[in-house]
Order: structure tokens, then sequence, then C-alpha cells
């Protein structure tokens, strides 16, 4: 329950490359096969998007053990990158998505190396004091969009080999955004097993035994940082082209909110939790909102109570309940 | 000339930043605690003013008491529920969790009081005070002398009396000071129900200055950031001067350089600080 879900033996690597496919096969047409309407192509691109949002903290919240509540930068500068770089320079969206991950590297860059020597919730308060300054700053500066944002950005365009991708409307946009989806789980699987993963892994789980091997953890802390920036910051680069708008609204404190309760909901350190926590909660929002007042008690609630009552998530719970039966 | 009104402006905000941020000091310095709902709790502890004084209709003093009466049950009832985590110092969880809580307080505070923002009537508000060219209000005047005096009070009982030593042997080790017949239960719960009061009372008497909104915590909570970190992290005279020296840096930033960056540029200095003392200004 502490350590990384053991991986599946090595013995059988095509079935599990088989079943790899099959899932993401079925995933793919997942749309259709709910009937392929435009409200199931958009609910599903928004989990996608917001999965990959989640993504970003739980690398840092699952295999750091710390607390980035800073990434709702990440996610703006996303937005912010391709919204501009589109509407005023006409670029596609291969340069807006290099140009977010760099603007993202250097903004967790500095971020991290301006903390690396405090302590833990000191780099938590400053993240977060990032976020609240980048609002500020992106509401008052009109040359990047001001209190009213950028409106009408252009559709996606990606240009490939011969033929150029467009994403005009939400079915053209859901292949983007499931590509994108499972790149970024490729990425955290392998990030769980390399090098710096587990020596995250080792740092949180056993602090003594890095230092006694040499390891500094607040080195490990910025890398990790650095290393979940971008992938917030696509999110956010996919969110501009869906909604064809960005605002200082990317930085509301709901995001944060929805990043970190995908991730601690179905548990920590599970490969599929966050993504499986933000259907479930876009799900709810989509489906059964209650109003935007109560949709936010909920999921602040959420939050609470199932770090208070099964900090394990939904997955501890399940493997207490299943220990309990006789 | 016009630097003098400058001083006095950045006192009158500076009062104001130590104010509100003492919760979160003594939360910080002696419990070693944190938490992440302290904006919203300073919205609500406005709103709940607001709402005594206009809707039932107290008079000023006894709606801020008020509102410090609501806040402490509220405490009560977030410490209890956390108090595994607070017991075990699990400051990962508690800082999701309190930033859960401050989200639901947020939602919960749209739905009491409505989404529009709202002013607190003061009679003190308006008084001004005019010193030759100089000007400022009456509240003003009550927010430094309820600071000093309640940064007075806190330093006095925490230095100087046995329960001040009583949560500071907590702060430190509470198992230890379990062994020594402390309950750390109950200690932890008096302080964080003093942070929420202490909130209270700083919104209940910061708050007439500007119009208030339920969504406002989330902004609101960075300069008490600052003013922690400045300050050393849980030192008490230090949050003091840090809170007055913020206060004078944006009065003097927001006239002379860019109104609209203030917070911007707090937040710069903060970062530089972390640069070259990472452990804040009141350490040697």
């Amino acid at each position: 329950m502490t350590a990384i879900e053991s991986r599946p033996p090595a013995s059988m690597p095509l079935l599990r490359t088989a079943c790899i496919v099959g899932v993401s096969v079925i995933g793919f047409f997942l749309p259709r096969l709910l009937g392929g309407t435009s409200a199931a192509y958009s609910t599903l691109t928004t989990i996608a998007i917001f999965a990959v949002m989640c993504y970003g903290v739980d690398v840092v919240l699952s295999y750091l053990g710390e607390v980035s509540l800073g990434h709702t930068l990440f996610w703006s500068i996303g937005g912010y990158t391709a919204a501009n770089l589109s509407v005023k320079y006409g670029l596609n969206g291969w340069d807006t998505a290099l140009a977010t991950i760099a603007l993202c590297v250097a903004a967790a860059a500095f971020l991290g190396a301006v903390t690396l020597r405090t302590r833990e919730f000191v780099f938590s308060l400053v993240t977060y004091a990032a976020a609240v300054v980048a609002y500020e700053v992106a509401f008052n500066w009109d040359a990047i969009g001001g209190s009213d944002g950028i409106v009408g950005i252009a559709a996606l365009k990606l240009p490939f080999v011969v033929t150029t991708f467009s994403g005009a409307t939400e079915d053209e946009l859901w292949p983007v955004a499931f590509v994108l989806l499972l790149l970024t789980l490729a990425f955290i699987s392998r990030f769980r097993r390399s090098r710096l993963g587990t020596t995250a892994l080792m740092v949180q789980m056993n602090p003594a035994l890095a230092a006694s091997l040499g390891v500094n953890p607040r080195r490990i802390r910025l890398a990790v940082f650095i290393i979940s920036a971008p992938i917030t910051g696509l999110a956010g680069w996919l969110y501009a082209y869906q909604r064809a708008y960005v605002g200082p609204d990317m930085f509301e404190s709901y995001f944060l909110v929805m990043m970190l309760t995908a991730v601690v909901l179905v548990g920590r350190r599970v490969l599929i939790g966050p993504l499986i926590g933000a259907a479930l909660l876009i799900a709810q929002q989509n489906l059964l909102s209650l109003g935007g007042d109560w949709n936010k008690i909920v999921l602040g609630s959420v939050l609470a109570l199932v770090l208070i009552f099964w900090p394990a998530g939904l997955v501890g719970l399940y493997r207490r309940l299943s220990k309990n039966k006789p | 000339m016009n630097i003098a009104q400058q001083i006095v402006n950045g006192i009158v905000l500076g009062s104001g930043y130590a104010c509100i941020a003492l919760g979160w000091t003594i939360l910080l310095g002696v419990a070693r605690l944190v938490n992440f709902a302290h904006g919203q709790l300073y919205m609500l502890g406005a709103f709940v003013t607001w709402y005594a004084v206009t809707r039932v209709g107290l008079p000023y003093p006894l709606a801020i008491l008020a509102a410090m009466l609501v806040l402490a049950a509220l405490g009560l009832l977030i410490q209890l529920a956390m108090m595994r985590l607070v017991m075990s110092q699990n400051l990962t969880s508690l800082m999701i969790v309190t930033l859960g809580l401050g989200y639901v307080l947020q939602g919960g505070s749209a739905l009491i009081f409505g989404g529009n923002p709202e002013t607190l009537p003061g009679t003190l508000s308006r008084a001004r005070v005019e010193l030759g060219p100089l000007w400022f209000t009456w509240q003003d005047v009550l927010v430094l002398i309820a600071t000093l005096a309640l940064y007075g009070a806190v330093w006095l009982f925490t230095q100087r009396t046995r329960f001040g030593s009583v949560i500071r042997a907590v702060a430190e080790d509470p198992k230890l000071a379990e062994l020594f017949g402390i309950n750390a239960r109950v200690v932890y719960l008096l302080v964080f129900i003093f942070e929420c009061c202490a909130v209270a009372l700083g919104a209940a008497l910061v708050a007439p200055r500007s119009p208030i909104l339920t969504s406002m915590g989330f902004n609101e909570v960075i300069m008490t950031f600052v003013v922690v970190v400045l300050g050393g992290i849980g030192s008490i005279g230090g949050a003091l001067a840090a809170g007055l020296g913020l206060g004078l840096f944006t009065a003097f930033f927001g006239a002379y350089v860019a109104q609209a960056y203030t917070t911007a540029a707090a937040f710069a200095l903060l970062l530089a600080l972390l640069v070259i003392r990472p452990a804040g200004l009141a350490t040697k």
C-alpha cells in the first residue's frame, strides 16, 4: 500500500502490450460508443484535458510527497501561450506547444530554484502566492489579454508530414486530447520506473536512507517540479483551443482544488488514479450539477473528507473492505 | 509632503496586514501547523460582522464578538475533524485538507450571503482625522492600537506565562509533551480556536476599509503569507515588523510606481528574501 503497485511480471510482455493496445482502441472509440453526440465528445475531451492537468500535480504529490499549489500558473501559461501566439502571430499548434513547454520549464525552474533552500511548506506557500500574483499580472496587463482575456482563438492546426490536422469542432479535437492523454500516461509510467521517480519516492518514504545514499532531497524536489510543469501546461494549451478563449479565470482556485481532489480521490501513486478521479468529478459537475456554489461545496468536501477518513483514497478503502471479508 | 502622507498610509496598511496575519503567525510559530483556509476564514469573519450589523442590527462591537464566536465554533469543528492528521504532524495532508475546507467555506458563504460585493458600514471608517496636510480615519487608529495591543498581549502570553511554555513544548514534540502530562489535543484545539478568533477580529477591524466579496479569500491571504515568511515563520515580533514594513513598501510602491502591481512587487520582495535569507529576516 505504501509503495508503487507491483508491476505485472515481465514474463507476458505480449499479453500486456495487447491489453494496452486494446484499451487504447476502446478508449479512442469511447465517444462513439456513448452515442457519438457532441455532448459525449465535449465531455470526454474535457475529461482528457483535465486528467492531463491533474497528472502534473500527481507527479509532485504522489511521488515526491510535497504539495504544489502553483500548478494553476502552468495551466494558465499553457492557455495564454496558445492564445497569444496563435492570435497575434498566427503560429500553428506545434509552435505554441513548444513555447508552452519552454515557458513552463522556465517558470518552474525559477520558482523551484528560489525555494530550493526553504522548508517544504514554504515551497507550498510560494507556489500558491505565485499563482495569485500571476493572476493579478494577467488581470492588469492588457498586452497579454488583461481583464477581458483573449477571445476568438482560431482552431488548432497541427501540420503533420503531408496533411494538416485541424481541430475545429469537439469531435475533431478529441483525437488530439486522447493522444495527449496517452502520451502523458506513457510518460508517467516511464517516470515511475525512472531513476528520478524511484529516488523521489525514496526521499518521500525513507528520508534517512536517501540521505545516507547522498541524495539531496531539495534537488530532487526541483527536478520533479520542473518535469511536472509542462504536463499541466500542455493541458492548458489544449484547453485554450477547446474553449477558443482564455482569461484570468484560468487562475481560479477551482482548477487547483480540482487537481488535488482528482489525485487523492482514487489514491496516490495509482497510475490511472488521476484519470478516474477527473472523470468522476467532471461527470458530477456536467451530469449531476447542483449549481456552482453547491459544486464547490461538493468538490472541497470530497477533498477534505477523503484525506481525513480514507487517506489512501478509494483504492485504500476497497483494500480495507476486501481485507475485512471473511 | 506627500511622503509623510505615504508613511501614514503605509502604517495604516501595515497594521492591517499584521492584524490579519497574527492568527497564522501563532498557529505556525507555536503549534507548527498550517491553515490554507485562512483567507476564507478572513472572508467569513468579515461577512458575519456585516450580517450582524446590517441584517441583525447589532452594534459594531457586539457584531465583532458575534463573528469571533461563530469562527471559534467553526474552528473547533474543523480542528476536531483534522485531529488525527494534526497529532501525526502530517503537514502535507493538512495543507490540502484546509485548502479543500476553504473552498467549501467559499461555496457555502456564497450560498448564504450571495455573490454581490457588500460594504461593512462603519461610522469610524468615515470619521476623518486631519492633521495639517495629513489625513486618516478613526478606524485606522483603532486598527493600529488593537494590533499593537494584541501583539503585545500575545507576546507576553507566549513568552512569560506557564501556558505559553506548554504550547511551545507541544510544538516541539507533541508525544514528549504528553509524557509530561500535557494534553496535546486540547492545546492544539485552543491554538486553532485562537487563530480563528484572531482572524475574525482582524477581519471585523480591517474589512470596513474596502468592499467585501465571498470570493476574496484566495487573494486576501497572500499578504499574510508574505508577512509570515518575511517575519521569520512564527516570530511574533518579526511578524509585526514585517507587517508594518510591508505596509510602507506597498504604500510607496503603489504611490510612486504602479498601483496595479503592488501584490506582485510584494511577492518579488518575498522571493528576493528567500534567496538571501531562506529562514526569514528575524533569524540570526
